[in-house]
This record gives C-alpha cells, structure tokens and sequence, in this order.
C-alpha cells in the first residue's frame, strides 16, 4: 500500500487550461497594446469575450486602458477590458468580494465605482454595437446596477441579435433571471432549458440547466440542508441535469475549448450534491488538476471544496 | 413664391396643388404669457373667432383658413374685425379648458418663464378679467406685430386687413435653468420617454432630427409602440428638437436605455453617409411635397416676422442636399451636450453619465424660522428675501424679486413659484404660525402675480405628520413629572389622613363627614393629575 499522499489541490487559475490568458495577461502588465489585441483578435467570439473578463480582477489596468481608449475611442476592445476592469474595480470596494444579492445597502463607492465602468461601457456600445464581449459586459452592470429587468432584456436581445449562442452573456442574463429570495425561479430554468435546447450536441450551453439548479437549490439549501438536498435529488431535477450533461460533458461532441472546465466543473459539483457519485467522478477524472473557483466558491473555499467532494466521491485518480 | 404686402402687412403667396388656404399670423404665443395669464393667448384666439380657434405655439399665433377666395377674405376680415373690437360679451361662452397635453420638458429647462410656461396648466384664466385680456389683445395683434401667407394663385379680390396699429413685439428671451447638461428628470407619465435639445437651427439640425427618428425606429422597434422626433425652429437663431418614444407595457426602462444608446451612438459619430443620404432624400420630397400644398408657408410667414427673407423651395432644397456626414455628426455631438431625458416615474439617468436636473434649492433664505407642527425639522423660514421652506433633504426658496406666481388659496394656503421652477408651499396646517407668513407673501408678491385658486377638498389639505423617530420634544416629560409630583402630593396626603383618622389620631375637619370630604377630595384629585401624568408620558414614549 502507498503512503497517505495529501490531497492534490487542484488548479483554479485559468491560465492553467488556457494559454492565450497567460498571454493577455502579460501582454496587460508589459502594457503592450498591440500584443493585448494580437491575442484578442486571433481568438473566437466566446473565447474573446472570456479573455476580455479576466480584467476583471486584474488590478492597476485603469490608467492603461484609459491611455489606450484616448488615442483610440473607437477601440471596442479596450471599452471591454475597462469596463470589466472598472466593474472589479467597485466589487473591490465592498468588504465581502461575494455578491450580496438582496439589502439596501449600496456604498456610494460601489454604485459610482459601477457607474464609472456604464459610462464607459455606453461609450464603446456605441462605437462598436455590434461586440459582444462589450454587450456581456453590460449585462453585467445592468445586473449590478439593479437596472430595471426590461432593460437587461433588451441588452440581451441586443447580444442575441449579434450572436444568438454567446454563452458568457447568457451565463450572465441567467443571473439576471436568477429571482430574489422568495421569487419565481420558472423564468430562469426556462431560459436555461430554452438556451440549452437551441445549441448544438456536444456544446456547452446544457451548463446552463446545471446552473439555474445550483442557483435553485442554493436558495433552498439556505432554508435547510435537508430541503436543498430534497430540491436537488428530485426525480425531474436529477434527470434534467443528467439529459444536459449527456447533451453537454458527456457527448461525443464535447470539445475542450475554451470554457470547458468551468462547464465540467459546474456539473460536476450538482453531481457531488446530489451524491452521484460515479457522475462526479467521471467528471473529476475529466478535469484532472484543473478546476474553476466558480461556482465551488458558494460552498466555501473553493480548492479546499474541491478536494473534499473530490475524495468523497473518489474521483480525479 | 412671390413676397408682398397686404394693407402694410408683409406677406407671402405660392401656388398650391390642392385648395386655396390662407393664414395670418402674430408674433405671440405661450413663451409671452406670465405663468399668472397663461393660456390668455388660447382665450383671445378663441374669442376672436368665437371659439373657432386659431393655433397657439411658443412663439407664434396664427388663424388659418381653407376655402374659396370669398371664404377666406370673410373669415380673415371678421378675425381682424373681431381683434379691433374685441367682442367681450362671448367671453363666458368662449372659456373652455384646455385639453391637450402638458410638455414637461421645457419647464425643467427653461423653469417658470418663458417657453418653459407652456409646461403649467392655465391656472389664472378662470379669474382674468376683461381689461387684462382687451389690452393683451391691443399689444400682441397688432399691424405692425402680424405677417400672412396666402396659399393659391393670386390674393384674393377684395382681401382687407384692418387691424388696429401697434407695435412689433420680439420674441422673449430665451433663459435655461439647467446649470448642467446633459441632465435628466423623472417623468409622471408611466411608459413614456422623452428627450429634448437646443441647437443652431439649420437644415443640418432638421437632418440631424430625422436621422434620430429613423435610428430610434430601427433601434428601439422591440420596445416602443411610437417614436416620433420633432424639430421646431425659435426666433432667436435656435431649434429645439425633441424626441419622443412611447413605450410598450413594461418596457419604459428598456426604451429609456435603448434611447440613451441611440443618443450616445449618434454622439460617438457613429452615422453612415448612405443613412444621411437617404435621410436628406427623404427630407428634400418631404419639402416638396410641403411646398406643394403650401406646407411650407407659415414657416416664411415666421420668417417675415423675425425679418428675415423668405427661402424659396430651390434654396431650401441645396441647403438640405448640401448637409454631410460631418455635418450631421456635429449637430449630434452638440445636440448631446445640451440635452435633457426625461425617464420613466421613478427612473434615473445617472449611470448614463448624465446629471440630474435640480429639483430644489441650492440654499435657505434668511429669515424668521417656524417650525413645523409636530415636526419641528419642518421649518418655513420668512425673511427681506424671500420664503424657504425646508426639510429633511428638501429646501425649495423662492425670492420675493423672482417669483412667478402667487397661487392663493381660500383655506389660507399660499403657494409661491420661482422664476425657476422651485415651489415653496406655505402650508397653515403644517407651521405654527405660519398665518404671519402669508400676510408677508400677500403684501410682498404683487398682484399681478397672484393666482386666486377654487376651494380645496377637506383631504387635499396636508396635515401635520409627526416625524419618523422623532421623540416629540421634552414638554410631555416635563408635564408627566409635574403632574406625577402633583398626584403624589394629593393622593399621599389623602392617605396619610385617611390613616390619621382611622387610628384616632384626628383631622384637620371638625366633624367626621368634613375630615371625609377632605380624604376623598384629596384622593380623587390625586387620582386626576395621576392620570394626567400617564397621559403624558405615553404620549412622550409612545413613538
């Protein structure tokens, strides 16, 4: 028999899983524009949109992108990396870095910070209508800014227009549908279901009926953790998350481009709640090392959540 | 088109496809009435045409008819014969209230003066007495102050205009209140969106406001059920353009967001030279197509009124063929500066970038203070200055030496309006004292500028509200403790005589039935201030 290792930690970064971040991110701190768009231009729609929202959480890109916005207004790349940048840089300005959905509490500084990335974001809307890294973006401050739904509607009817499978913005839009507590949850796991049906087999779009589930069943995990675990092993529940991983990871078609691991690793997680242990497993072979702080960071630490599910179930060997 | 005079009225004819009309026009309209006499321009125009009516815009009035030759000269020579001798026994019979719609916009821009007056109802017209209307009549429609239009071949035969003589009166100056643009204010109409701005006028802001409307159809079809631009020249060299958009149910946000991005695409210079091309096409067909039924008309007829030259349909024509791209993008970056957005009840425009329209004063007038009823951080402040009336997060003053209008009511309420737009409510019910205030403003404010307003409902009339949290003063307190004492005095000393007697010990009385009297009296009044002390004290603690 070996000796006891200690658990592998998986790797959260996504530079781990997929290189051109590395390069984007260099490229930022080296403030290297031309490289920045090198990077950007080469790569797909979705990917595009991905590495535009790593800026995110990069810190000290402000006085750059600025820079690079001045001599070139029209530069919808910039728009969207500042915009990501300026909504990471309000988030950052609140003590808790996770999403408070509900309470009046709104810091002045957050809502300017959230205000300042709009300005922005409107500007380069303007310019380049029809980039849909900057459309997800504006998802995102609608969501943040508590924008009316109709308007968020419109702004993604905007996105569907320029690309009616953009999983980033539907990721986002989802949250958007995702209710206060309390509220009706049918909009959003219709929008998912709806979403996942009009993509292609093998695609990843099925996430998204993993994802309103999570969502769901975070609200009724809340209430107690028997009635989160009743929600989620549900006869229709579980056998709608299996039909979209069968549509989805485990298709033949399932590629691992970029964005695979957040979408293996979210089913992977409704498969350790709901204790299918093989399901996870498989899953978590699937990752290997990798793996994606979203959504484990709901259950805690997300590396250390990890591993715990990981060795629950048995997988990632 | 062929420029003559009329009896000494500068004139304009052209020949039309369709029937004859006609049209005399006066430089006067609601930008020339105080807020005290609004709407005295609707009712001169209805009583001179016995409340046929005539049409009234910001800055011009005009009478307009269709017809045979004969038609016209009749109808235009009773106007002018009615505007000589003003007949003031119709008067009664020609008072109707006005039914169209309110535009809220200019009053947040302009305040309560001049073109932003059209945003008030006619308040002052129920009590406008003859002289008042005679003499606006007298300035306003005079000879000197009128120009026509005569859509046809020829002036008809035996056209005679005989109106009284006076003088041309400019139009007003145009003031704003905006101290920073863009900005916006919350509307009261549900699903309605509204934007509007102030630009050079020229043929390259009418095409700009043509491209807005083609962009805000195209853009924002999913969420509207109307869009409409309008773009209105004023005398003094401007245009206003406005934008409206109608929203489908539910949808007011949406189409208050997809505004803003049409706005700020045509900002970002974001036009097309085959969008522009098609917009001066559209533009040039619509002018010919208004020449050809003498559309055009009481544009030049404005013209002659403001001096200038009436432009022929050629020139009007080069000058919109002549617009470019560059053009358009010009007037659409100076167009954004200057606007103001009118979102849904309740909305905001602030994470668009623009700055809220003030809606209260920057500052307190000095004075005597008076506090509010049962609220003391209520406080209606009367000084030299003017009247403020303040609150938690409010202040609305307005100056003796710039209010608008007086509106007067028989319950002793008085409201006063500045000039810019700010309302101070001098509320008896809501001030002690407030009586002393409203002698001030009476004898203050002249009047010339007071509003006498019809009786208010019971429930109209605010009431006094105790502030939130607020713990009522120290008073109650103060009365609970000095009736607790009170009660103590009596009921202890009725105690203490009561135990005197009934252990022999004797009382102040001569008799039993004395000294009694004098244990229940005692009893009984300390009881009395006793309950008054717990009245007090609840009224202290009960908040």
């Amino acid at each position: 028999m070996l000796p006891a290792m200690p658990p592998r930690r998986p790797v959260l970064d996504p530079a781990a899983a997929y290189p051109k971040t590395a390069g984007l991110r260099e490229a930022l701190d080296a403030g290297d524009w031309p490289r920045c768009r090198e990077v950007l231009d080469a790569a797909e729609p979705v990917e595009r949109t991905e590495l535009t929202m790593i800026a995110f959480s990069e810190p000290g890109l402000k006085t750059f992108l600025r820079g690079v916005l001045t001599g070139d207004p029209g530069d919808g790349a910039a728009g969207a990396l500042l915009g990501q940048h300026l909504i990471g840089a309000a988030w950052r300005t609140r003590p808790t870095a996770r999403p408070v959905r509900a309470g009046p509490d709104r810091p002045a500084a957050f809502v300017e910070g959230l205000e300042a990335a709009e300005r922005v974001l409107v500007d380069a809307a303007a310019r380049s209508p029809y980039d849909p890294a900057i459309w997800t973006a504006r998802l995102r401050t609608a969501h943040d800014l508590r924008l009316a739904p109709s308007e968020a509607r419109r702004r993604y009817d905007r996105l569907a227009g320029i690309d009616p499978h953009h999983l980033p913005g539907q990721w986002q839009f989802l949250q958007q549908l995702c209710p206060e507590p309390g509220g009706d949850w049918e909009p959003a796991h219709t929008f998912a279901r709806e979403t996942a049906a009009a993509a292609s087999p093998g695609s990843f779009h099925p996430v998204l009926v993993a994802e309103a589930h999570l969502g769901h069943w975070r609200e009724e995990h809340r209430r107690s953790a028997a009635a989160g675990r009743r929600y989620l092993t549900a006869d229709p529940v579980r056998a709608e998350l299996n039909e979209a991983a069968d549509r989805s990871v485990r298709h033949p078609a399932f590629r691992r481009t970029h964005g695979w691991v957040r979408v293996t690793s979210t089913f992977a997680m409704a498969f350790a709640l709901l204790d299918d242990r093989p399901a996870a497993a498989s899953l978590f072979t699937a990752l290997g090392d990798l793996g994606s702080d979203r959504p484990w960071d709901h259950l805690g630490d997300p590396a250390s959540v990890i591993v715990k599910y990981r060795k629950r179930t048995g997988g990632g060997t | 088109m062929r420029r003559l005079e009329v009896d000494g009225i500068p004139a304009v004819l052209a020949p039309v496809s369709g029937p004859a009309h006609a049209g005399l026009v006066f430089r006067v309209g609601t930008a020339d009435e105080p807020l005290a006499r609004r709407g005295i321009t609707r009712l001169a125009a209805r009583l001179v045409t016995d409340g046929g009516g005539g049409s009234v815009g910001p800055e011009h009035t005009y009478f307009h008819v269709r017809g045979s030759a004969a038609e016209i000269v009749a109808y235009l020579a009773g106007v002018c014969e009615a505007l000589r001798n003003p007949p003031m026994d119709r008067l009664a019979a020609v008072r109707d209230p006005a039914r169209t719609e309110r535009d809220p916009l200019p009053m947040w821009r302009h305040g309560a003066r001049g073109p932003g007056v059209a945003s008030y109802p006619e308040w002052g017209l129920p009590g406008l007495g003859d002289d008042e209307l005679r003499k606006w009549i007298a300035r306003y429609f005079t000879r000197e102050n009128a120009a026509l239009w005569l859509a046809g071949e020829e002036v008809p035969e035996g056209l005679a205009l005989d109106l009284p003589t006076g003088e041309r009166q400019s139009a007003p100056a145009v003031g704003t209140t905006l101290p920073v643009t863009p900005a916006w204010f919350a509307g009261a109409a549900a699903d309605v969106v509204a934007w509007d701005t102030v630009v050079r006028r020229g043929p390259h802001a009418a095409v700009f406001a043509n491209v807005l409307e083609r962009r805000m159809l195209h853009e924002m079809s999913d969420v509207t059920r109307r869009v409409h631009t309008e773009y209105a020249i004023r005398s003094d060299g401007t245009a206003r353009i406005v934008a409206t958009a109608d929203a489908l149910p539910e949808k007011a946000d949406a189409a208050l967001g997809g505004l803003i991005d049409v706005l700020a695409g045509l900002r970002a210079g974001r036009v097309a030279p085959d969008e522009v091309a098609a917009v001066v096409k559209l533009t040039c067909a619509g002018l010919r197509e208004s020449e050809s039924r003498g559309a055009r008309l009481p544009g030049q007829a404005f013209n002659l009124l403001a001096g200038r030259e009436v432009q022929t349909l050629e020139e009007a024509l080069a000058e919109v063929r002549a617009v470019t791209v560059t053009d358009v993008v010009v007037v659409a970056a100076e167009a954004y500066d200057a606007g103001l957005l009118m979102t849904p009840p309740g909305g905001t425009a602030g994470w668009a970038g623009y700055t809220a329209a003030p809606a209260m004063s920057p500052a307190v007038l000095p004075g005597r203070t008076h506090h509010g009823r049962g609220n003391r951080r209520l406080r209606l402040i009367s000084g030299d200055d003017g009247v403020s009336v303040a609150g938690p997060d409010v202040v609305a003053s307005v100056r003796w030496d710039s209010c608008a209008a007086l509106l007067a009511w028989p319950d002793g309420a008085r409201h006063l309006i500045g000039d810019d737009a700010v309302v101070a409510r001098i509320e008896p019910t809501l001030f002690r004292g407030a009586d002393r205030v409203v002698r001030e403003a009476d004898a203050r404010v002249p009047q010339r500028l007071r509003i006498e307003m019809p009786p208010r409902d019971r429930d109209r009339i605010p009431r006094p509200e105790p502030a939130r949290g607020s713990t009522g003063g120290w008073w109650p307190l103060v009365a609970a403790v000095v009736f607790g004492v009170l009660a103590a005095f009596f009921a202890g000393g009725g105690v203490w005589l009561l135990g005197q007697l009934l252990t022999g010990g004797g009382g102040p009385g001569s008799s039993t039935a004395e000294n009694a009297l004098v244990v229940a009296s005692a009893l009984l009044f300390g009881g009395f201030f006793g309950r008054l002390a717990v009245t007090r004290f609840r009224e202290r603690f009960a908040r």
